[in-house]
């Protein structure tokens, strides 16, 4: 493998474990926020058990996701200097902003929520919850703006080599990171909805006696899940006049998966580059249409399944139809194999430019050698705590409300009332 | 000319911030297989600091966006100039971050005494790679022509850098000694405040050599301003005996006040030693990457600026918010972590 290979491959680790979590993060915090607010207006115990239950989830989630997240921030610099070197009057801007407007609230905040049961009043605990999703969401914009200029850089004008921001609007509208920020976050909604009616039918299938806690958490993935699908399959094809008008070749690769790529040809498009740019090879690997294949395919089958489940809501059919249950359950890591795919055609299929048409990957590399070493740890690392999170993930699923960290029994915590100390 | 200072200061702030807060983090993290006789005694030590920890490390995070966003020239050749380093320090963060995070997740004693070690692991690692980046940036680097630079391990076996690393580490442990000291109660309290100043006159002696042979070996001649940065580390010593004495009185608060002093020293000592440079030369004293070099164009930094206005009082705020509400000591009874 090239250096570049090994360069490349680590930054596509690191994203791809941290998209694979932030992905349930997003997906779970709104359906979290929405339980933990109907317990403090309503005061039902069911949607306190509900919040803390899925809230651990969600915490023990978060986990994996800031600590990827962390690493995110430094792959730039680390390996792909060259991208702030020619892109960093511009480029580094909306990062800088993803991590004092979004990030550093987002865990601010969080902290406070997971410490603040018994201990906060009712409406402040709510309130940070809510804030937990906000600022998750703004940090996903953020990161949007980012990677649209890299698809698609605008707002900005080149003089002596280097990058200038000119339009900072217009790279904040780019229309590669807004509506794929809208297909990326229905699609993580609908991740979070997906995962809590396929948890919900491990414990109807396993007949545990949470049915009422199981029933209600099932309903309200469901009416998650079966929007944001809709929505997400819509953004997708919303994407594609503006791939066709900002990368032709990839939209080009596409031709014969997709209708609406016109006239374009690999080989035309091709030849246009070469013309434009000089001779070299600007055809993306052709298995990006595979991956796209597999996005759209499993995108469609998750929809489907979401609306029969929805329909079979009406007088609990769903409780008794074993069969549903048990295809809810085996659709659990369905989003996360179309966002794969998806991620592999934007990316992937973006090559051989880091900033499409103005900086190829291979000059964005820094000057650092071999990078076996760190990819060897990075990968080794994040494998060994994403399976032992998805292990802990997966028994607090299966264990069910009554054996939930967070918070713990209720009440607990005002028993033991301790001395304020801040004082010196 | 106002971007230049402000710029600057912010950066400054964010990783004195990120010393000051995660650097008790580290320490505590380093302490608690010593100092936690059980697994119920250690689970009460994390969570001393549980509801600052998620909001200590993100510190890191905004001044990482912040050198990306204003001073671009500078991110890219320091972080991958250092590659291995803060690959290691990286590396060390996570595992240390998740294993606090999910250590008492497990039930099981064997795999609690695996995060513990990861624990531990996940404290020394950036503890003494901070040290080591502080006293290289100190000591200089070997750039190019282009104020490019790549560091071997023989840049790092140099006795001034290896010495910061094991500064930045009595220091951390130190600080989170006082932490647990002030936070906690009881025989753990005193137990920390013993190890705190130990920890805190380990300290001192270290960050007195790294004086002497700061002074003795080539990093005097590769730090413009020498003076400064030689004040900036007679001013750690005397904050590390101060922490001591604090703690011998029985002073636990204001011990920790002094120790969050000494750890936000060393951000302190590199601005102070290599204004107006960010990165000086180890081979060619007097050069270097200029500040305004490294720094991104006017229009940019002043739109950041904008947001900055707004988001970093914000910042300020949601955190003073949180130790506001976690004002209490951490109860006997563990919580989360």
């Amino acid at each position: 493998m090239t250096d570049e290979t090994l360069a490349r491959l680590q930054f596509a680790t690191t994203a791809g474990f941290h998209w694979l979590f932030v992905m349930l993060t997003l997906g779970l915090a709104p359906l979290i926020a929405v339980m933990h607010t109907r317990h403090a207006l309503g005061g039902a115990p069911l949607m306190e058990r509900m919040t803390r239950f899925w809230g651990q989830i969600y915490v023990v989630n978060y986990v994996l996701g800031t600590v990827t997240g962390l690493v995110m921030e430094f792959q730039f610099g680390l390996a792909w200097s060259g991208l702030a070197e020619y892109a960093g009057n511009v480029f580094g801007a909306p990062l800088a902003l993803e991590t004092i407007v979004a990030f550093f609230a987002e865990s601010t905040f969080l902290g406070m929520w997971i410490f603040g049961w018994g201990r906060l009043p009712k409406a402040v605990h709510v309130t940070l919850i809510w804030l937990v999703t906000l600022t998750a969401y703004a940090s996903a914009y953020w990161i949007m703006v980012a990677n649209g200029f890299l698809q698609h850089p605008v707002g900005h004008e080149v003089r002596g080599g280097v990058a200038h921001l000119t339009d900072f609007g217009a790279m904040l509208t780019n229309p590669n990171a807004i509506n794929a920020l809208v297909h990326a976050a229905t699609a993580a909604l609908m991740t979070g909805g997906v995962f809590v009616a396929g948890v919900s039918s491990y414990h109807f299938l396993k007949r545990t006696a949470e049915r009422e806690f199981f029933r209600a958490s099932l309903r309200l993935g469901l009416f998650t899940a079966t929007p944001a699908a809709f929505v997400a399959l819509y953004y997708g094809f919303v994407q594609i006049p503006t791939l066709v008008d900002t990368q032709p070749m990839k939209a080009a690769t596409l031709r014969g998966h997709i209708d609406d790529v016109g006239s374009l040809r690999v080989e035309d498009v091709q030849a246009q580059l070469a013309q434009r740019f000089g001779a070299g090879d600007y055809r993306p690997p052709s298995w990006i249409a595979t991956a796209f294949d597999v996005m759209q395919g499993v995108g469609y089958l998750i929809f489907l399944l979401v609306v029969v489940a929805l329909v079979l809501l009406y007088r609990d059919w769903y409780l008794r139809f074993r069969p549903a249950a048990y295809l809810m359950l085996v659709a659990v890591p369905l989003p996360f194999v179309a966002a794969f795919g998806g991620w592999l055609l934007r990316e992937v299929g973006r090559q051989p430019w880091a900033v499409y048409g103005e900086l190829t990957t291979a000059a964005a590399r820094s000057p650092v050698g071999s990078m076996t070493a760190s990819l060897v740890l990075f990968c080794g690392v994040f494998l060994a705590l994403a399976i032992a999170d998805w292990a802990l993930i997966a028994r607090y699923a299966r264990r069910g409300p009554a054996d939930t960290d967070l918070g713990g029994s209720p009440g607990d915590g005002q028993a033991e009332r301790p001395t304020a100390s801040l004082a010196l | 000319m106002t971007l230049e200072l402000v710029w600057p200061a912010l950066l400054g702030l964010l990783l004195a911030g990120y010393f000051v807060l995660a650097g008790f983090d580290y320490g505590v993290q380093l302490l608690t297989p010593w100092l936690g006789r059980d697994d119920g005694e250690r689970r009460a030590l994390l969570n001393a600091f549980g509801p600052f920890f998620l909001g200590n490390e993100v510190w890191l995070v905004a001044a990482a966006g912040v050198l990306f966003g204003a001073f671009p020239f500078l991110e890219g050749r320091l972080l991958s100039g250092m590659y291995f380093l803060f690959a290691a320090i990286l590396a060390g963060i996570v595992v240390g971050n998740a294993a606090v995070q999910l250590r008492s997740r497990h039930r099981g004693a064997p795999a609690r005494r695996l995060w513990d070690g990861l624990i531990f692991l996940g404290g020394l690692v950036p503890a003494v790679g901070w040290g080591l980046v502080t006293g290289r940036l100190l000591a200089g680097v070997p750039l190019d022509a282009r104020n490019a630079f790549s560091l071997g391990t023989a840049d790092l076996l140099d006795p001034f850098v290896l010495l910061c690393g094991a500064t930045t580490t009595a220091v951390f442990l130190a600080h989170g000694a006082s932490f647990l000291a002030w936070r906690t109660g009881g025989e753990p309290s005193a137990r920390a405040a013993r190890a705190g100043r130990r920890a805190l006159l380990v300290a001192a002696v270290a960050a007195a050599a790294v004086l002497v042979t700061g002074f003795l070996s080539s990093a005097r001649h590769a730090l413009v301003n020498p003076w400064p940065a030689l004040a900036a580390g007679a001013a750690l010593v005397v904050a590390l005996l101060a922490g001591a004495a604090l703690l011998r009185a029985g002073r636990t608060g204001r011990a920790f006040a002094a120790t969050s002093c000494a750890a936000a020293l060393p951000v302190a000592a590199l601005g102070a030693g290599l204004h107006p440079f960010v990165l000086v030369s180890s081979s060619a004293p007097g050069t270097g990457l200029r500040l305004a070099e490294a720094m991104a164009e006017p229009g940019t930094l002043r739109l950041l600026a904008g947001f900055a206005a707004v988001m970093v009082p914000l910042m300020a705020l949601s955190q003073i918010w949180n130790w506001w509400m976690f004002r209490d000591r951490a109860s006997r009874t563990p919580t989360y972590l």
